[in-house]
C-alpha cells in the first residue's frame, strides 16, 4: 500500500472522516453538552487534549504494550489524561466545569477517542498517530461548536454569551432541551451527506 | 391521511375484490415508492383511469406496494378526494372559531396553510419529488395546525410550526404516507417546547361575557382579554366551567378546541363517509370517559367530572380529526382498539397527575410511536400460518 | 520473559504512572478547588445574611446553621433548605432572623431546571436590570402564616411573592422548600 502523505492524517478528521458527522462517535458530550458555544468549544478542546496525549503515549507504547491488555491499558492511560483535564478545568474555570457535569469524567468512555487508539495510534508511527489525533479532534471541536452555536443561537439569543439576535427574537427555547440537540445534530448531518453526495457525482 | 384509497377501479384480481372491500379498502397503504418488490403482482391494477384528478399518475403506477392484511380491494378514492373532504368537515368548526375570536384567528390559520404549502413545496423541490401541494395534505396539516394554537399565537412562530411540521414531520420520512407521528403535532410539540409562554397565553373570545345566554365561569373576562382554558382553570385555580359554554365555543382555549358542537358535527361526517375509523373516537372518548368516570366517582372534590373531561380541552378535535389520520393509526380492528384505549389512558394520567394541563396532543404522539408495533402484533393470521411456523423450529 | 510476566510489568508500569501523574496533579488543584467552593458558600451566606461581625458555624439537628453575629447580639442564622423542583432537586441557602419570622435573604446554590424557564428563579435574562428578581423578593419576606405566591400581580401581602410565568411549577417549588425547611429548621434550632 502507498503511504499517503502524512498531512492527510490531519485533514482527513476535519470532513471526511470527521468523527461527528461521518463515524458517528462520541455523540453522548455531542448531544449533552453543547446547550452553549462556550460549553461545546470546551468539550471539545478537554476531548482533543485527552485524544492527543492518549494517542502520544499509546503510540509510544505500541510495541510494549502486549496484546492481550491492549484495552485495559489504553483505559487506564485515557482515564489518566481524563483526570488531568477534569481536576484543571475543576480548579481553574470552575463554572464550565460545572456546567459540563459529569460528562467531563465520561471522556474516558467516549468511544472516539478508545476507537482512535484501537484502530490508528496502535498501529502508526508516533508523527502520524498525533497528526491523526489532532485531526480527529479539530474535527470533533468543529462539529461541536457548529451544533452548540446554532443551538445557543436559536435557544438562547446569544453566541458566546454575547446578545446577537434582534431585540423581538423570541427565543426557540426547544433548541436549549435535548430534543434541540438532536434536531440540530440530524439537520447537520444531512447536510454533510448532501453536500458529499454532490461533491462524488 | 394518506392515499390509503385509490383512484384505481376494481379491475383487478376477482378473489380479492370480494368481502369487507370498503372496510379493507381504507386499510392499504402504500409503502415507499422506492420498494419495487412486487411490482410486476400488482401491474394489473394500474390500468390508466380517466384523469380524475392529476394525483393519479403518481398513485396508479407500478412503483406501488400494498401492504395491508388481505383480502384487499380498491376503492374509488384518492388521496385529494379524502383531504379535501376531511378540509371540509373541519370548516364548521373554523366558521365558529373566526366567529368567537375574529380576524386573528384567521390570520393564524391562513398563515399556518399557507406556510404548510410553501414548506411541502420547497422540499418537493429540494428532495426531486413529484410537487405535492395539490393533494390537499399540506393544507390539512396547517389548518389542524393552527386549530391547536391560542389565537393570539405570533404570526412568525405559527409559520416556523407549519414549516417544522412538514418538514420534519413528513417529508423527513419520506413524505405523506411515510411519516411515523402525526404532522401537525409534530409541529405543534415544537411550538410547545419552543414558546411554552406564548403558546399558553390564551385569549376569551370577543364578547365573552356581555351575552348573558353563555354563562363563563372567569368573572374576569369583562376587563380583560387574556384568560385560562377551563382545563387550566381547573388544575391550578380549581375553577370548573360549565358545559355549555363547552359545548358551544364561548372559551378560552385554542383556534380550534373550543367548539365542541361544530367539531362534533364535522367529526360525524367523516365517520359516516368512513374517511375516519369509528373505533378511535370511540374508544378514545369512551376510556377518557369510564377512567375519569371511575376516577370521579371515588372523590368528585378531586377529580373534575367525565363529561367536563371530554367537552374541554382538544379532545374532541384530537380524537376525530388527528388520532384517526390513516397513516399514524393501526390498520387492524384490534390494534385500533388498543391504540384508541392506550390514548385515553394517556390522556387522563396526563390531565390528571401531570405537570400540563392538557395531554391530547402528547397521548396521540405517543401512541402513533406504538402503531407499527401494534400492526405488527394483531396481524390477522393466514390460513395454515401457525403450521408453517412450527415446522420450521 | 514469559508473556504473563511481561503483562503484569507492562500494567503495573502504566498505573504506577498514572498513578504518580494524578497524585502530583491533585498536590495543586485540590487547594484551588477547595478555595472555590469556600468562596462559592461564603458568596451565598454574604447575600443570605445581612451585615455581621463574624459567623459561626452551629449543627442541630439535621441541619447546620451557619449564625452570624454582629458585636455579641446574633443578628440572623442560614441553613440550607432542599426539594424537589420541577425537573431536578433545587438547593436553597436560606437566612432569617433569629426568631425565624422574617426572611433575611435566600439563594440558589444549585438547580438544573428548564433552560429559560424554571432557570428563571435564578437568573432572569428578560429583566435586565434585575436578573435575579425573583429571589430578591424573599429578602425581608414575612414567613407567617407561610409564604405564598400570586400569578400576574404584583403581591399586596408581606408573605407574597411573584410567581414566574411559564414557571410556576418552578416558583412554588422555592415556596414550598421554604415554607417546609423554615419550620423544620426552627424545629431544630429550639430543641
Amino acid at each position: 500500500m502507498k503511504e499517503k502523505p502524512a498531512i492527510q492524517e490531519f485533514i482527513k478528521g476535519l470532513w471526511d472522516e470527521n468523527p461527528v458527522l461521518v463515524q458517528l462517535l462520541g455523540l453522548c458530550p455531542t448531544l449533552a453538552v453543547t446547550v452553549s458555544a462556550e460549553n461545546g468549544l470546551a468539550m471539545g478542546v478537554a476531548a482533543t487534549f485527552v485524544l492527543v496525549c492518549s494517542s502520544f503515549l499509546v503510540s509510544l507504547l505500541r510495541n510494549v504494550i502486549p496484546n492481550q491488555v491492549r484495552i485495559a491499558s489504553y483505559i487506564v492511560i485515557i482515564a489518566t489524561f481524563v483526570t488531568i483535564a477534569d481536576r484543571f478545568l475543576a480548579a481553574y474555570t470552575p463554572e464550565i466545569s460545572k456546567s459540563l457535569g459529569p460528562f467531563i469524567p465520561l471522556i474516558i468512555v467516549n468511544c472516539m477517542i478508545l476507537g482512535r487508539q484501537e484502530a490508528f495510534a496502535s498501529k502508526n508511527k508516533l508523527g502520524r498517530s498525533l497528526l491523526d489525533a489532532l485531526g480527529m479532534g479539530a474535527g470533533f471541536t468543529l462539529a461541536l461548536l457548529v451544533l452548540s452555536s446554532v443551538r445557543e443561537v436559536l435557544g438562547s439569543g446569544t453566541w458566546f454569551g454575547m446578545d446577537i439576535m434582534w431585540a423581538s427574537f423570541s427565543t426557540w427555547k426547544v433548541m436549549s432541551l435535548p430534543p434541540g440537540a438532536f434536531l440540530t445534530l440530524g439537520c447537520m448531518i444531512a447536510a454533510a451527506n448532501w453536500i458529499n453526495r454532490r461533491r462524488q457525482t | 391521511m394518506t392515499e390509503k384509497k385509490n383512484d384505481i377501479k376494481e379491475t383487478q384480481d376477482p378473489a380479492k375484490t370480494e368481502a369487507s372491500a370498503e372496510k379493507q379498502a381504507k386499510k392499504e397503504v402504500p409503502a415507499e415508492k422506492q420498494e419495487k418488490k412486487g411490482a410486476s403482482a400488482e401491474k394489473p391494477k394500474a390500468k390508466p383511469k380517466p384523469k380524475k384528478n392529476p394525483r393519479a399518475k403518481l398513485f396508479k403506477s407500478e412503483r406501488m406496494t400494498i401492504v395491508a392484511p388481505a383480502p384487499h380491494a380498491k376503492g374509488k378514492q384518492s388521496v385529494p378526494r379524502i383531504m379535501y373532504t376531511v378540509i371540509i368537515a373541519l370548516l364548521p368548526a373554523v366558521a365558529a372559531s373566526i366567529f368567537f375570536f375574529g380576524t386573528r384567528a384567521m390570520v393564524t390559520l391562513m398563515v399556518a396553510v399557507f406556510s404548510a404549502m410553501v414548506a411541502e413545496f420547497a422540499c418537493n423541490k429540494i428532495m426531486k419529488t413529484g410537487v405535492t401541494i395539490d393533494d390537499g395534505s399540506a393544507i390539512l396539516t396547517g389548518l389542524l395546525l393552527a386549530m391547536t394554537l391560542p389565537p393570539t399565537f405570533p404570526v412568525a412562530a405559527t409559520a416556523l410550526g407549519a414549516v417544522i411540521a412538514i418538514v420534519f414531520g413528513k417529508q423527513v420520512f419520506g413524505g405523506l404516507g411515510a411519516n411515523i407521528f402525526n404532522p401537525a403535532l409534530i409541529g405543534r410539540a415544537f411550538l410547545q417546547a419552543s414558546f411554552p409562554v406564548k403558546i399558553t397565553t390564551w385569549t376569551l373570545p370577543a364578547f365573552a361575557s356581555s351575552s348573558a345566554y353563555f354563562d363563563i365561569a372567569t368573572s374576569k373576562a369583562v376587563d380583560t382579554v387574556s384568560g385560562a382554558t377551563p382545563l387550566g382553570l381547573w388544575k391550578f385555580e380549581g375553577i370548573g366551567t360549565h358545559l355549555k359554554p363547552l359545548l358551544f365555543g364561548n372559551i378560552g382555549g385554542c383556534i380550534g378546541e373550543t367548539s365542541a358542537l361544530a367539531l362534533l358535527a364535522g367529526g360525524i361526517v367523516l365517520l359516516i363517509l368512513k374517511y375516519a375509523d369509528w373505533r378511535i373516537p370511540l374508544s378514545y372518548i369512551g376510556t377518557v370517559f369510564l377512567f375519569s368516570g371511575a376516577l370521579w366517582l371515588i372523590d368528585p372534590s378531586r377529580y373534575p367530572d367525565p363529561l367536563f373531561m371530554i367537552l374541554s380541552g382538544g379532545l374532541i378535535l384530537g380524537a376525530f380529526f388527528m388520532a384517526t389520520d390513516m397513516v399514524t393509526s393501526p390498520v387492524t380492528p384490534l390494534g385500533t382498539w388498543i391504540y384508541g384505549i392506550g390514548m385515553g389512558v394517556m390522556l387522563v394520567v396526563i390531565r390528571l397527575w401531570g405537570g400540563l394541563p392538557e395531554g391530547v396532543m402528547y397521548s396521540i404522539l405517543f401512541m402513533n410511536g406504538l402503531v407499527p408495533l401494534l400492526n405488527r402484533w394483531t396481524r390477522p393470521k393466514y390460513f395454515g400460518e401457525i403450521q408453517e411456523e412450527s415446522k420450521k423450529k | 520473559m514469559s508473556n504473563s510476566a511481561k503483562i503484569i510489568i507492562v500494567l503495573t508500569v502504566i498505573t504506577l504512572f498514572s498513578g504518580g501523574v494524578l497524585a502530583l496533579l491533585d498536590n495543586f488543584t485540590a487547594p484551588k478547588i477547595k478555595a472555590h467552593q469556600e468562596e462559592v458558600k461564603n458568596r451565598a451566606l454574604r447575600a443570605a445574611l445581612p451585615d455581621n461581625d463574624r459567623v459561626q458555624e452551629v449543627t442541630k439537628g439535621d441541619y447546620r446553621f451557619y449564625a452570624a453575629y454582629r458585636g455579641d447580639e446574633m443578628v440572623a442564622l442560614a441553613f440550607e433548605a432542599s426539594g424537589g423542583g420541577y425537573q431536578s432537586e433545587l438547593r436553597l441557602m436560606v437566612g432569617v432572623t433569629p426568631d425565624f419570622s422574617t426572611i433575611t435573604g435566600a439563594v440558589i446554590l444549585e438547580q438544573v431546571e428548564t433552560p429559560g424557564l424554571g432557570t428563571k428563579i435564578q437568573e432572569d435574562p428578560a429583566n435586565k436590570e434585575n436578573p435575579g428578581w425573583f429571589m430578591g423578593q424573599f429578602t425581608g419576606l414575612r414567613t407567617e402564616p407561610e409564604i405564598s405566591y400570586v400569578k400576574n400581580e404584583e403581591p399586596g401581602n408581606d408573605h407574597e411573592v411573584r410567581a414566574i410565568t411559564g414557571a410556576t411549577i418552578s416558583s412554588k417549588a422555592v415556596v414550598n422548600i421554604l415554607n417546609e425547611h423554615i419550620k423544620k429548621a426552627e424545629a431544630a434550632w429550639n430543641e
